[in-house]
């Protein structure tokens, strides 16, 4: 398998973690079917989603699985993110407790899964209740620094951030794989890492956009 | 201006290659209709002629490697005699019951015909079910090979699973995670194999996995299901057991956002739990994923008729959660570990398919630790429901209803508390009544006792021994000895009359 071929398919998985009612749902709705609020719902469900990209010439296969995040749930966690490439944290930014939860979740992510996870932590803005300090802001984005993460904020309403916070996640995690790929070269744990959840695939050459009748989409 | 050249070519160019003399045409690679036809007719009879070389090698080889595991599980049959002794006696009971009923029939011809019959019937069961298994996997190796057929490297891809799957069949007896450890590597090497080599697509090499995957497992899977060497079986019966006794969880309590009242809702639901036990009844890992996926799609039509909204997480868990409790599906654990072991690994990780099955292990392991906090409940309740003492929808007088139907429930259950009193008072009473009784009777016959002596006591002393002078039996006992006893008097009766005969 040639370092250097031509398209490449990544598929990673991104486990989606909050507490309830912070906006994870309207997040990931907005970010794969670019809905909010929608009454007149043709998703049968939210808790699945997958978006396919192309990021700077590779294909990329994201699966976002959402988590319950109801506090009775929360031992739950690690059979949730088994085998994650990536998080997505979100908290909201006028309730700081919610905050704490996603340090919480953060120290567990990193304790199961090391460095092989990247992690984004998303502060959902509310326009209507911006009651939140400047000071409050610095202290988030220097302990998402502190742990190794990105941060970011969001609107849902306004689609605003979404995009790049996932655009930023994926080629975080395309660099972790390639990372992993130099790492085992022409190793014999190939199998073991790749069935790790980080999986490449060689495209055909001829799969280009305008060859396929009804593969894209 | 290829349509400009193609007008100038040479005319000979255009002649059938084969040279018959006909024109050739460019969809038929330059023959004629004729030569076309015949040399297609020659390719597609060598192809079929292909097909069944294979298959019959197949065939052979299916057999060969058969007879080989019968001869190899032969000597291990030994440990296993209850198995081969109950055969024996299946085949011993089923001509007995011939025999009587042939002896019904034809009660002169005696048992020689019989005796044949037992030789004919006797090898029938076990060739059978030997001939079902044998049958089933090789519908899927036809089914296989069908697939493959096109494939440039169908026949290597053949090759290796067929390889790879018997020298599983060997190995059988290895711990089953070594075992798992074995498939999923072939996976891994196959996959990666068929994306370099075969330049095949990734959807394309998934197809082929997983016919890959029902090939294999169909042979093993009665090796590697729920296989002795683990406690998968305990912990079947164990969650079963567990999830019995939680059968007074409610709606309400798991905070489940279906609303059964709905007709479509409750119909989803059961569809859902009926979808969640199948899975035990499928072979092949995808298969059972398969129904994991179907039961998580009817619990999202629950949830979406119910609150017109697409289903989180948040309300997709606990929702699963119910229907696990509601279903209890059969050998829940081992099907879990099957999956676990012998999914194709991509389908697991990323795959919806992945995602539903996490979702249905997270259940498992709430229930297996669920507790009184995650009902919302006091340590207290909860024991008390788990123990059966109470239960939540006969809630004890002391807890506070609110609802309507709580209240009405509460009433009931005050009436039938009142009539359960009403009910011991009066068995006590009856007991203390019968009690009485008892007594009462005691204390008569010591009466009766004490009257007997007394008259018997007023008698004058030696009477006792002068029983012939009671003619008139004043004392019942004295009377029924004198019935009872020899006739000691006899000889003081006159001599019974004798038969005369009178002369004239
Ligand atoms: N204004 C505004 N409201 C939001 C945004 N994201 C979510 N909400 C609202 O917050 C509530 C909870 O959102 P939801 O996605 O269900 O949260 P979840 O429980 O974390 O999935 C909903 O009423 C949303 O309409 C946002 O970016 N802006
Ligand atoms: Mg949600
Ligand atoms: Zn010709």
């Amino acid at each position: 398998m040639a370092a250097t071929g031509g398209g490449k398919t990544y598929s990673f998985k991104v486990v989606l973690l909050g507490e309830g009612c912070v906006g994870k749902t309207s997040l990931v709705l907005r970010y794969c079917e670019n809905k909010f609020n929608d009454k007149h719902i043709t998703t049968l469900q939210a808790s699945f989603l997958t978006k396919k990209l192309n990021i700077t010439g590779r294909r990329v296969n994201l699966a976002i699985w959402d988590t319950a995040g109801q506090e009775r749930f929360h031992a739950l966690g690690p059979i949730y993110y088994r085998d994650s490439n990536g998080a997505v944290l979100v908290y909201d930014i006028t309730d700081m407790d919610s905050f704490q939860k996603v340090k919480n979740w953060v120290k567990e992510l990193r304790k199961m899964l090391g460095n092989d996870i990247c992690l984004c932590i998303v502060g959902k803005i509310l326009l209507l209740q911006t009651r939140f300090s400047g000071g409050a802001i610095v202290v988030v984005y220097s302990y998402a620094e502190s742990v190794g993460a990105k941060h970011y904020h969001t609107s849902a309403k306004l689609n605003k951030g979404i995009e790049e916070m996932f655009l930023d996640l994926c080629k975080r995690m395309m660099e972790t794989a390639q990372a992993e790929e130099r790492l085992k070269g022409n190793g014999a744990s190939q199998s073991a890492s790749s069935r790790r959840g980080v999986q490449i695939v060689d495209d055909e050459p001829q799969a280009t956009p305008t060859g396929g009748c009804c593969s894209s989409g | 201006m290829s349509q400009r050249r193609a007008i100038h070519v040479d005319p000979s160019e255009l002649l059938c290659t084969k040279g018959c003399g006909f024109y050739g045409n460019a969809a038929w690679q330059g023959l004629c209709s004729k030569c076309w036809r015949d040399e297609n007719q020659r390719e597609k009879q060598k192809q079929i002629q292909e097909d069944w070389a294979l298959a019959e090698r197949l065939q052979r080889e299916e057999e060969e490697a058969y007879a080989y595991r019968q001869q190899r599980t032969q000597p291990h049959s030994t440990p296993i005699k209850p198995l081969s002794k109950l055969e024996e006696r299946k085949t011993k009971e089923k001509p007995s019951r011939v025999n009587s009923v042939t002896k019904l029939f034809t009660a002169k011809t005696p048992s020689k015909k019989d005796v044949s019959f037992d030789a004919h019937s006797s090898p029938s069961p076990s060739s059978s079910t030997g001939r079902h298994s044998s049958a089933d996997s090789d519908i899927t190796t036809k089914e296989f090979i069908d697939f493959l057929k096109p494939l440039k490297s169908g026949r290597e891809i053949f090759k290796q699973c067929r390889a790879f799957t018997e020298s599983m069949i060997y190995k059988r007896d290895i711990e089953v995670d070594e075992f798992s450890e074995c498939v999923q590597d072939f996976y891994q090497n196959l996959s990666d194999r068929l994306l370099t080599q075969f330049k095949g697509s990734s959807e394309h090499v998934e197809s082929v996995m997983d016919e890959v995957e029902k090939y294999i497992m169909i042979r093993l899977y009665k090796d590697v299901f729920c296989p002795e060497t683990t406690d998968d079986e305990k912990k079947d019966l164990a969650i079963q057991k567990r999830i019995r006794s939680l059968h007074w969880v409610t709606i309400e309590m798991l905070c489940v956002p279906v609303d059964e009242e709905i007709p479509e809702v409750s119909d989803s639901v059961v569809k859902a739990i009926t979808d969640v036990i199948e899975m035990d009844s499928k072979r092949v890992p995808k298969d059972k994923l398969a129904c994991v996926t179907r039961c998580s799609k009817h619990i999202f039509n629950a949830i979406k008729v119910s609150t017109k909204e697409a289903a989180s997480a948040d309300d997709f868990l606990p929702t699963l959660i119910y229907i696990v409790l509601k279903a209890n599906p059969p050998r829940l654990q081992s099907n879990i570990q099957y999956i676990t072991r012998f999914c194709n690994p991509s389908r697991l990780m990323t795959g919806e398919d992945g995602y539903y099955f996490t979702n249905l292990c997270c259940a498992v392991a709430f229930i297996e630790k669920l507790d009184g906090p995650s009902l919302n409940l006091s340590p207290e309740e909860f024991e008390l429901y788990m123990s059966g003492q109470a239960s939540p929808h006969w809630p004890p007088p002391t807890a506070a209803c609110s609802s309507a139907t709580g209240s009405a429930a509460l009433t009931q259950v005050n009436q039938s508390m009142d009539l359960l009193t009403g009910l011991g008072v009066r068995q006590e009473r009856v007991l203390e009544k019968a009690r009485q009784m008892e007594s009462d009777l005691i204390d008569w016959t010591d009466e009766v006792e004490q009257k007997v002596q007394s008259v018997l006591d007023s008698l004058p002393a030696g009477t006792p021994e002068l029983p012939v002078t009671t003619d008139s039996g004043t004392t019942p006992t004295a009377a029924s000895s004198a019935i009872d006893s020899d006739n000691v008097e006899n000889e003081l009766l006159p001599p019974p009359l004798q038969p005369q005969v009178f002369a004239g």
